[in-house]
């Protein structure tokens, strides 16, 4: 079989687009997806926190986290309808468990140190998401370990250096933040 | 040096096997996900993965999931070692032009 360099550059080309197309639609449609959604939830939770009264906030709170939760769920059905993994199907089911363990750990931590402000508590839970998010990152994708060491540098800089502005800053920076990477992986990954 | 492999060069064949090359090695992808992600139609699809197949390309994984029928299709790893000596080839043309 012989072609020229032409027909050769175009194959090229339509193999690099087609693995472009496929790693942003499948490989990795997961991992910006969520991290838009939490990133949102950020966002307006910490954007809540800093200019609503405790008891609004906490109770915001509460609608945006069962919203991303339900969001997630969905997402992750829709996900896994395109693609099936022959990993063993116990990964998947360890990791959720490895998440309420974390849950449940920070809740328990929080329930000893008590009483908390509303900040502390918040940097608690940023924490404990961190370490879960560094492990998930040390299993399945290293780069993602960066960001989630970036973020909980930038979450720990404005709780000491910046109390004032601290939920602001979490927004913008964690939520935007989130928002942002998720944008960049889908659109120039 | 690596040679040009006829039956993945066709255009649809091509874009298919980049596709599956482009999931890990555990993993395999809905029909209907696929023919969306590279745009052809159910026949068109249906035809050129049955070439793959015959071949020892790809693995097609049919079974049933909440009683409704789906087909999940997968890179082998014979055609992983295909694919990839025929990028090299297609590479090795691009550099004999320069």
């Amino acid at each position: 079989m012989n072609i020229t360099p032409t027909e050769a550059e175009e194959a090229l080309k339509a193999i690099q687009v087609i693995t472009k197309k496929t790693r942003r639609a499948i490989s990795s449609s997961g991992a910006y997806t969520f991290l838009i959604v939490w990133g949102v939830v950020w966002l307006l939770g910490f954007l809540n926190s800093q200019f609503l009264p405790v008891e609004i906030a906490g109770n915001v709170w509460i609608v945006l986290d069962i919203l991303g939760g339900i969001l997630s769920v969905i997402l992750g059905v829709r996900i896994s309808r395109g693609v099936r993994s022959f990993a063993p199907p116990t990964s998947g089911k360890r990791i959720a468990i490895f998440w309420l363990l974390l849950f449940f750990y920070c809740f328990a931590t929080i329930s000893i140190v008590w009483p908390l402000d509303t900040k502390q508590m918040a940097m608690f839970i940023i924490l404990f998401v961190m370490v879960g998010w560094i492990a998930m990152g040390l299993l399945l994708s290293l780069a993602s370990v960066w960001w989630g060491l970036s973020l909980t540098a930038l979450a720990l800089f404005g709780y000491f250096l910046l109390p004032g502005i601290f939920y602001l800053w979490m927004s913008i920076l964690g939520g935007g933040g989130m928002v942002t990477l998720g944008l960049y992986i889908r659109y120039r990954w | 040096m690596a040679e040009l492999n006829e039956i993945i060069h066709q255009p649809v064949r091509l874009r298919i096997m980049a596709a599956l090359m482009a999931l890990s090695p555990a993993d395999e992808v809905d029909f209907n996900y696929l023919r969306d992600l590279l745009d052809v139609t159910d026949g068109n699809l249906g035809a050129h993965l049955r070439k793959l197949e015959e071949a020892g390309y790809i693995t097609v994984n049919k079974l049933f999931i909440e009683r409704k029928p789906r087909t999940f299709i997968s890179a082998s790893a014979k055609g992983r070692r295909a694919f990839k000596e025929h990028v090299a080839a297609l590479e090795s043309i691009l550099k004999s032009k320069k």
